[in-house]
């Protein structure tokens, strides 16, 4: 429960795009590494077999696809492009992550780290559903072209399989008071004054934060 | 008459007359339905192997050097491979070696992902939209468990097409290209770790039509099955690693706390 004079970090949509990404994402990995690997494809059991599951991968996909495409659209303002310096300067420092820094730069909504991860999730996501549906719908296309579709997107799950970690680290124990982003949406002014001063100056400037326990100001869709 | 080792099957197209009995035999004992095609002005019907075509012969028209006229014919199919894409790539273990060294396929494990019809260098497994399964030639597995001959062999009435155990099948290819002389040659022992279909071919490999002059297991499937596969746990368990090496060594990014004091200050005025 939201205590008085923390802050909303996400709206509702935002949080039901995210949560549709990685619902789908998972199950997808799942699946996925089921048929990646034979001595995973006890996956499929659960499934009605490994037909179900190969079913249950490719509907999520197209899942995938529909909650990439509301993620990108909803998030490229904010986090589609870098900005200088303050981006750079967080990425010398490491984001204050990796050894202790008085000041870490200016970071707006989204960090630097955080575009970075966004950019790759758009351009690997994008590359697995076009992939992804080459490989479900071959026929017609030259060989040439279908033959490499596989490692790209092995290519691709390598890639998110590997950040998935890391963002799960990071929106959980790596980086306390950040779950509840995504969760109720409610943060503390402390965190968000950590992670994201620029945001809360610049809400705060144009009196659009919404504050627990304060007259909402003014409502910020997309 | 057939053993549980090493089989070939050995192709001598230079006794090959096209009469298509080995298409029309593989059809018979799989089961496999005729479907209406159209007159392309070829003999070579249906145009090009199917889901249920699993053996073709191939029609061509070939002029050499010398202004020769030939008409070659090849009879294509499942080259069963050792070193086999398909089974390689299969991620259900429908396609598998036989006791014989063939490739069989397993229907009932087949999820019809299709990922073998990428990984094959001879573009031998087909779909069948109706069934959500792939095909191929399984060299008439069932008979030769029975001790029969496959159904194309069976039918050959020229000797063109004869199985037997691998170092005999062997001999028997180089012989025969001894004796036809000039460009014949071997084709399936110098490639793919051996494959358990032979040809002997009157002309050089490149001048048949769909027939790879020296095939491999295309670059794709080592990219993604060497190199990427094994990434997985690489990558995903390095990441996990250095995340809880991180929480150990370095700590959390907390909230510093003395924003948290300055704030309380800030609300305090």
């Amino acid at each position: 429960m939201p205590e008085k004079g923390m802050i909303k970090a996400t709206d509702l949509f935002e949080r039901v795009v995210h949560w549709m990404l990685a619902g789908s994402c998972i199950l997808l990995f799942i699946t996925g590494l089921g048929m990646m690997f034979r001595e995973l494809n006890f996956i499929g059991n659960f499934m009605g077999g490994l037909v179900g599951l190969k079913y249950v991968h490719n509907f999520t996909g197209i899942f995938f696809i529909v909650s990439l495409v509301l993620a990108a659209r909803m998030w490229w303002r904010e986090a589609g492009k870098f900005e200088f310096p303050d981006d750079i300067e967080w990425i010398k420092q490491a984001g204050g992550y990796l050894w202790r820094v008085d000041h870490v730069a200016e970071a707006g909504k989204y960090n630097a780290g955080q575009k970075m991860f966004f950019l790759t999730v758009v351009g690997c996501g994008a590359l697995m559903g076009v992939s992804g549906l080459i490989m479900w719908f071959p026929m017609g296309l030259p060989m040439g072209l279908v033959r490499w579709m596989y490692p790209l997107h092995a290519f691709g799950f390598v890639v998110l399989f590997a950040f998935f970690f890391v963002h799960l680290y990071l929106g959980t124990i790596g980086s306390p008071g950040s779950l509840p982003a995504m969760l109720d949406g409610w943060v503390t002014r402390a965190w968000a004054k950590t992670q994201h001063p620029k945001w809360l100056k610049e809400m705060e400037a144009a009196g659009k934060l919404e504050v627990y326990g304060e007259e909402k100001k003014e409502a910020v869709s997309h | 008459m057939m053993s549980t080792s090493e089989v070939i099957k050995l192709i001598d197209t230079t006794r090959c007359t096209a009469c298509r009995g080995c298409q029309v035999a593989c059809k018979q004992w799989n089961e496999l339905p005729g479907l209406r095609t159209k007159n392309r002005g070829s003999y070579q019907n249906p145009p090009d192997l199917g889901w249920n075509t699993w053996t073709l012969i191939r029609f061509q028209e070939y002029v050499n050097e010398k202004g020769t006229f030939k008409w070659l014919f090849r009879k294509d199919g499942c080259m069963h491979c050792t070193d086999a894409g398909c089974v390689k790539v299969c991620p259900s273990g429908a396609l598998y070696h036989t006791e014989y060294g063939t490739v069989g396929i397993k229907k009932d494990l087949c999820i019809g992902c299709k990922e073998c019809t990428a990984a094959c260098p001879f573009e031998i497994p087909r779909y069948n939209r109706r069934t959500d399964k792939m095909t191929k030639c399984d060299l008439c597995l069932t008979r030769l468990q029975a001790n029969q001959q496959p159904a194309c062999v069976k039918s050959c009435p020229t000797g063109a097409l004869s199985i037997g155990p691998k170092d005999k099948m062997l001999t028997a290819a180089y012989d025969r290209v001894k004796v036809l002389g000039g460009d014949a040659n071997v084709y399936g022992d110098k490639f793919l770790g051996g494959t358990h279909v032979l040809y002997v071919l009157s002309e050089k490999p490149e001048v048949y039509d769909k027939l790879p002059k020296s095939p491999s297991i295309p670059l794709s499937v080592t990219v993604w099955k060497d190199w990427l596969k094994p990434l997985t746990w690489i990558a995903g368990g390095g990441v996990i690693a250095g995340s809880l090496l991180h929480y150990i060594l370095h700590g959390p990014k907390r909230p510093y706390p003395e924003v948290d004091q300055g704030d309380h200050a800030e609300r305090g005025k």
